[in-house]
């Protein structure tokens, strides 16, 4: 067992080492650079949208900074398993936080005990991205738009259904939100993510849904499912046609899921300004832009200190919201 | 006549030489993680994404990320035969009588069924594929939430008649895989459970702590307490190939596992798991000495194992035509499109006929490398058994140790494989067979989620299960099997000696 098994470790290691030799290019000499691997840790599953965002990185990464990147996926507890590794990690730069401002940042503090402070364990260093939710039916439902979603439900006299990754979530509290803001009773399905949410509204099994336009898009194309609403503040540019909830008279909006890169506390300013550089010259690689308009996300780079500034308020009005929906605990 | 155009185009480009290269490191690297207990292709994926962008062409990536997976579902049954060490889920099964072929000297015949058959199944799930995917796909969305409880109460109901020997002790088995199961964060409102406030116990238990603990270290545990124990499974390795009555066992076994892995994997979710179990169910009903399965039946290795390798083929349907990723490793491989700028969904066999078809090519050549591959590796594997145990033991502890921590990089994994282990063997001292407390561990969150799920749609009433025309006749037939199995216990109870074959639980698993 001992050769065949340790050959089959070294293909492994041999397959992976000529990946990283392949894509290891040019080295920047400005203040601190990394001298062994750097993991960025993503806190949801393999296809989902924060994932899709770390692959794009992935892909251009070599081109700014000489050692690989390793994407490792920490599932569990809707992000917290991942953000709480990355909160204990080492304060070395070696540990990324990617995803820095989803619902486990901003949105769940204000419900339940996390295992981390998002604000005292974590230190920002670039916002990436913000995913707007958009508000789907399927292809079978008779509802166009938001006025005529709100007609069948108080024609059909039951509450409707919608299929949602997780409790609370991004999706969710969108759910939440139209039915406080229009008076109509909805009830949210969760499931174990955004991608078996979106396979059950694709089945016509509930009567409405929603999801990041990256883990949409495809349903879209295809015309299983239906988009009638952004519920952000604005239209999303991946979606240009699809008014807003406001644009429709639903005077609710929510930040959608910011997407950011952070490190442990106490991680020396240097390496804060060195990956801060990287991820700004990432943002600006036209590959990067390329790839993230093929998965439907926006690059919105913000540097450390802005970034930190826009946390502390989308957390407060974050916690807001919490509390008009009636989430916030006993 | 379009099909065989396309898929002729798709020869010509999984014929190139790179991709014909790709293929085959893929289909190797996907044996050998499937080989080793604990690192799964869906890790190995992940780590080679980075790699694949630098491959040049969608297709090429696409070809050695499937030959990964797919390689490891030919790779999986290794270990289980020969050590007790399921590297998945959907080789728990093949675990129970292959392990007792192996103890027997008849482990290379069960190795050797098991290539065979995975070749089969999975060319019976590329065919399937080409032809009949769109279709297929469709079915596949009309599983709702009740539908989905229905086939997991079905599949929970084979579970416990895993072990044979009494089904109390396998009811009861399969309460503790249940239990164990709700150890950690509550699905639907995320409040703890059973964690006794640990947080290490928030995540719950990884199957793979659980299967190789209960199975895998246990049994090195009770090799040790054996007076001679200078052996493994056993020094005596008889016969590599099968013979000419172990092919007439297993040749309709493997027809039948091929078909219904293919058709239960197309469902997202546990369709491995379930087909292989379905299989299993199916060959003890149809075998002329049921008496035999947990003690070395060839049939249970061949059903089982074909069902899973055919289940890994067909999953690609739903990413295919649909752009549903169905478990981690294609959710994966939908990344990697998705980032080189291709949409896995309905319009790829129009947008990207080269890659659509390509992919699919690929997978009957890659079938064929397999068996090519793994024939020959039957005798080396075969070998293993020879190693003394005081070197084999150790090497497999410390193998399934760091495997067990690689899961997620953390310590807790390796204490919870230890504490299994020690479970394992107490449980086999007073005669419990953990197979059905495995089961329902993998079993016992799907159908919690999709009963919740189900409720939540129907407000609470249960007749949701019954009006829906799938899950009403899933749950008619589960209910069906139920009395027969009853019925059966009772009836065997009462003439002890009348070891009648019995007609009974259906097949339709």
């Amino acid at each position: 067992m001992g050769i065949r098994i340790r050959s089959g470790m070294a293909i492994v290691a041999a397959l992976a080492l000529a990946g990283a030799i392949v894509v290891a290019g040019g080295a920047e000499a400005a203040g601190w650079v990394p001298k062994e691997p750097v993991t960025v840790i993503v806190p949801g599953a393999a296809g989902g949208s924060t994932d899709l965002l770390g692959r794009a990185v992935e892909k251009v990464w070599s081109k700014y900074c000489p050692q690989p990147l390793l994407v490792v996926n920490k599932t569990g507890g809707g992000g917290v398993v991942g953000a709480t590794a990355v909160a204990r990690a080492k304060p070395d730069g070696y540990t990324l936080a990617l995803g820095y401002g989803s619902g486990h940042d901003l949105v769940m503090p204000h419900i339940q005990k996390v295992e981390y402070n998002p604000f005292r364990d974590l230190e920002p260093v670039a916002r990436l991205s913000i995913h707007t939710v958009v508000v789907l039916v399927p292809a079978s439902s008779p509802a166009k738009n938001m006025k005529e979603l709100i007609d069948l439900a108080k024609k059909e006299k039951r509450p409707l259904t919608a299929s949602v990754g997780l409790t609370a979530g991004a999706v969710d509290l969108v759910i939440r939100g139209i039915a406080s803001t229009t008076g109509i009773e909805i009830t949210s399905i969760p499931h174990k993510g955004g991608a078996e949410a979106m396979t059950t509204l694709m089945g016509g099994q509930t009567d409405m849904g929603g999801g990041h336009p990256s883990e949409v898009i495809v349903p879209l194309k295809s015309n299983r499912v239906r988009a009638i609403a952004i519920a952000t503040p604005d239209r999303d540019p991946s979606l240009p046609d699809v008014p807003t909830l406001i644009e429709q008279g639903i005077r609710f909006h929510t930040w959608g899921s910011v997407k950011g890169i952070a490190v442990p506390k106490n991680t020396p300013k240097e390496v804060i300004a060195y990956y801060a550089d990287v991820f700004k010259k990432v943002c600006a690689d036209p590959d990067f832009r390329k790839s993230m308009q093929e998965i439907s996300q926006p690059v919105l780079y913000l540097g450390p200190e802005d970034f930190g500034k826009f946390m502390v308020q989308a957390s407060g009005d974050y916690g807001k919201l919490v509390k008009q929906l009636g989430l916030e605990p006993k | 006549m379009e099909t065989f155009q396309g898929l002729l185009n798709g020869f010509s480009v999984a014929s190139s030489g790179t991709n014909l290269l790709y293929c085959f490191l893929g289909s190797m690297l996907g044996t050998a993680v499937g080989v080793l207990p604990g690192l799964g292709p869906a890790a190995t994926i992940s780590l080679l994404l980075p790699m694949v962008h630098t491959m040049g062409s969608p297709a090429t990536s696409i070809i050695f990320l499937a030959g990964i997976f797919y390689g490891a579902m030919y790779g999986g049954s290794t270990t289980s035969i020969l050590m007790r060490l399921p590297g998945e889920a959907a080789s728990v099964v093949t675990c129970i009588d292959g392990y007792e072929m192996s103890k027997q000297g008849r482990g290379g015949a069960a190795l050797a069924v098991a290539a065979i058959g995975s070749f089969i199944a999975g060319t019976v799930g590329v065919v399937g594929l080409t032809f009949l995917a769109p279709p297929l796909a469709e079915f596949a969305l009309r599983f709702g939430a009740p539908e989905y409880f229905a086939l997991m109460l079905f599949g929970l109901l084979l579970a416990v008649f895993l072990s044979g020997h009494s089904p109390i002790k396998g009811t009861i088995m399969m309460f503790a895989g249940i239990i164990l199961a709700n150890v950690g964060l509550d699905p639907i409102s995320g409040k703890e459970r059973f964690t006794f406030g640990f947080v290490a116990l928030q995540n719950g238990f990884d199957f793979v702590t659980l299967a190789i603990g209960v199975f895998g270290l246990s049994e090195i545990l009770l090799t040790l307490e054996r007076k001679d124990a200078v052996e493994y499974a056993t020094t005596k390795i008889g016969k590599l190939f099968p013979t000419a009555k172990d092919w007439a066992e297993s040749r309709w076994a493997i027809f039948r596992g091929s078909l219904i892995g293919f058709f239960v994997g197309v469902i997202p979710g546990g369709g491995a798991v379930i087909a292989s179990l379905a299989s299993y169910s199916v060959e003890k009903r149809v075998a002329k000495n049921p008496d035999e399965f947990g003690k070395g039946a060839i049939a249970a290795v061949a059903g089982p194992e074909s069902a899973n390798n055919g289940a890994s083929n067909s999953s690609f349907i739903p990413l295919l035509t649909l752009g549903i990723p169905a478990n981690a490793s294609t959710a994966l491989i939908f990344a990697a499109l998705l980032i080189q700028g291709v949409t896995p969904g309905p319009f790829l066999i129009s947008n990207n006929p080269d890659i659509f078809w390509g992919v699919i090519a690929s997978m009957y050549i890659g079938n064929v490398i397999l068996l090519i591959l793994n024939l020959p590796l039957v005798g080396v594997w075969v070998q293993l058994l020879k190693v003394p145990f005081g070197i084999l033991g150790p090497v497999i502890v410390l193998f399934t140790t760091v495997g067990c921590y690689s899961l997620a990089n953390d310590t807790f994994n390796i204490y919870a494989f230890i504490a299994f282990g020690v479970l394992g063997y107490l449980l086999r001292k007073l005669d419990f067979e953990p197979g059905p407390m495995i089961m329902s561990f993998i079993l016992a969150p799907l159908i919690e989620n999709s009963l919740r799920q189900s409720l939540l749609m129907s407000r609470g009433n249960l007749s949701i299960f019954l009006t829906r025309p799938i899950s009403g006749t899933l749950m008619a037939l589960f209910f069906i099997a139920l009395a027969v199995q009853l019925y059966v216990g009772w009836r065997k109870r009462k003439t002890a000696d009348a070891g009648q074959a019995v007609g009974g639980l259906t097949e339709n698993g």
